[in-house]
């Protein structure tokens, strides 16, 4: 198997060999002009940047949008750069089936400084202000947030944001019907008592990976993140809390959270590619403890479109939809979520001649059973490759009738509330609606309807596209 | 001395002149503890006057209110104020404010 970066200085060494990463060595400000840069880089689908020089931080450096890029998701999964993206969902999806739970160790840099009871201040530690309008500076952008259900021995890995509230304490907000959220209102708040948080920056990237993916109550992202990396990862206990973090982690930052204290949070600009006013409903986090490596690398992901998350969703998510579309009986090929559609767009492929409404209609009630992030998908026949933006709107304008092809859901409760068109009404109630495109031709029509694609590959006798590929040299072109 | 400082409201309107309001004071004074938060009840006013302390409004998608007011400190009331997590943090602050008027 690939080697896959143990570290995050193992992942930038190695962007830095295949050209993925700019080094930055100019002191940069905290206060905006790094998330200023770092927004522009990832725009013009630049490489991730570090920032070794941060003012008033002298010895941290911040490496920013660390998988923004599918190149830079191929180096983490220990791929070359420039595989094609079929081949990074499928190392995704057969390592995903094989969990290698992690090894505990006693030891390891992150513990190199151990800060604790009046050493504690947030504000020693370079936290940027990413966007001029966010509600705070956001610690958490590109994080390993673990928590604990109280009644198992289930550790919860995920990637939620948390900004800075003041020097002891910070403000988060993990979606409320993310798996912290359901184990933090369920089971802490009912009984009044704080929830055990650590939040683990600059991990390994299959670690980061993991702690990203959709992935069902009870299943262990330390256990993918094995799966991902082909080894164990190594974990260690933090200080102040029996939660278990990557021990390759360069920062660790511990606490509590109080079930009965708030403060402001948010807004932020998100990845949707707004910032679209929900703020004002998070949870309070108060540190206990810091720990980290000398000279520690930050990570962060400078929110936005092309993001991190638009890529890793992309390859997590839509790994998890296709398996969704599998259990019900949808006869799907292969699923894409676009980066250009900011997690709201996802396309689905169908098998021949089983496209259709019925298969429409159940597509779209599996897609928003549960909480919903996609709004738009675009269902379209197998030999139409999903990868392919330019196949894929073809294929929306040319065969989606805009009455009978059109198919829409409400719902209350399960949306997601950072979509920018909702308004505060419809995000207070997490109502929402998605809608599918079929564009696929129904089943049963009549091969002498059906339309005949007017391309090389469908309107041609396979003798003649034999012959011409095997004398296009002598055409001139 | 006087502080610049910044606060989100979730609307506009909810500041009014001479009103005393429940707000979440953001300091805008260089260094590393810029942005450092803290609760206060503080009466506003359009008339900012030299040595007043400065407070600029910005909405909830974090537009800017363009014209700043300044700002007058009543009471500290902390750096966080009860409440479950979830729950709204600004029906949370204008439950501090239970005499807050316009005018006052």
């Amino acid at each position: 198997m690939p080697e896959v970066p143990r570290d995050v200085r193992a992942f930038i060494q190695k962007l830095q060999e295949t050209g993925d990463v700019a080094v930055v060595d100019r002191e940069v400000t905290w206060d905006l002009e790094l998330g200023a840069i770092g927004r522009r880089v990832a725009e013009a689908d630049g490489p991730a940047v570090w920032f070794r020089h941060i003012q008033d931080y002298p010895g941290h450096s911040i490496f920013a949008n660390p998988i923004a890029t599918w190149r830079r998701a191929a180096v983490a999964l220990g791929l070359a750069p420039d595989v094609p993206i079929p081949t990074i969902y499928e190392t995704y999806s057969s390592r995903e089936n094989n969990p290698i739970p992690p090894r505990t160790v006693s030891d390891a840099p992150c513990k190199e400084i151990v800060l604790t009871g009046d050493d504690v201040d947030i504000n020693a530690l370079p936290a940027p202000m990413v966007h001029e309008g966010d509600g705070g500076r956001y610690i958490g952008t590109w994080c390993i947030v673990a928590s604990r259900a109280l009644d198992s021995d289930w550790l919860n890995w995920g990637t939620y944001r948390f900004m800075v509230h003041n020097e002891r304490t910070l403000t988060g907000w993990p979606l409320p019907t993310s798996h912290f959220g359901k184990v933090l209102q369920e089971q802490y708040v009912p009984r009044n008592i704080p929830m055990p948080v650590s939040i683990a920056i600059g991990a390994d990237p299959a670690s980061h990976l993991a702690a990203t993916s959709t992935t069902r109550i009870g299943r262990e992202e330390a256990a993918l993140a094995g799966a991902l990396a082909g080894r164990p990862i190594d974990v260690i206990r933090c200080h102040t809390n029996d939660l278990s973090v990557p021990a390759t982690s360069e920062i660790v930052i511990e606490g509590e959270v109080l079930p009965d204290q708030i403060a402001q949070e948010g807004p932020y600009g998100e990845y949707p590619g707004f910032r679209s006013g929900e703020m004002g409903r998070g949870v309070l986090f108060r540190v206990a403890a810091i720990t980290h490596r000398r000279n520690p690398i930050w990570t962060m992901d400078c929110t936005g479109v092309k993001d991190c998350s638009s890529i890793v969703t992309a390859l997590g998510g839509g790994i998890g939809i296709r398996r969704s579309l599998e259990r019900h009986g949808i006869p799907v090929t292969m699923v894409y979520v676009p980066p250009e559609g900011a997690i709201h767009m996802v396309v689905v492929g169908i098998r021949r001649g089983q496209g259709g409404p019925d298969v429409a209609r159940r597509t779209l009630e599996a897609l928003t059973a549960r909480r919903v992030y996609m709004s738009k998908i675009i269902m379209v026949d197998e030999d139409v490759d999903v990868f392919n933006m330019g196949e894929v709107i073809h294929a929306l304008s040319t065969k989606c009738h805009p009455v009978r092809g059109v198919h829409v859901v409400t719902y209350d409760g399960r949306a997601q509330t950072l979509t920018p068109y909702y308004n505060p009404d419809e995000r207070s109630r997490r109502a929402g609606a998605t809608m599918l495109f079929d564009a696929t031709w129904p089943p049963g029509l009549r091969a002498e309807d059906t339309p005949v694609p007017t391309t090389f590959q469908g309107t041609f006798s396979e003798e003649l596209k034999q012959h011409v590929l095997a004398n296009w040299k002598s055409y001139g072109l | 001395m006087a502080h610049e400082y910044e606060c989100f409201v979730r609307n506009f309107s909810d500041l009014q002149e001479g009103s005393t309001v429940v707000l979440t004071l953001r300091s805008l004074s260089p260094g590393r503890r810029k942005y450092n938060a803290r609760v206060v009840r503080a009466r506003v006013s359009r008339l900012v006057e030299a040595g007043s302390d400065t407070l600029w409004a910005r909405c909830m998608v974090g537009a800017k209110d363009p014209q700043p007011w300044s700002v007058q400190v009543i009471d500290e009331l902390g750096p966080t104020v009860s409440g479950q997590p979830y729950s709204d943090i600004f029906d949370a602050m204008e439950r501090l404010a239970p005499d807050a008027r316009a005018g006052d």
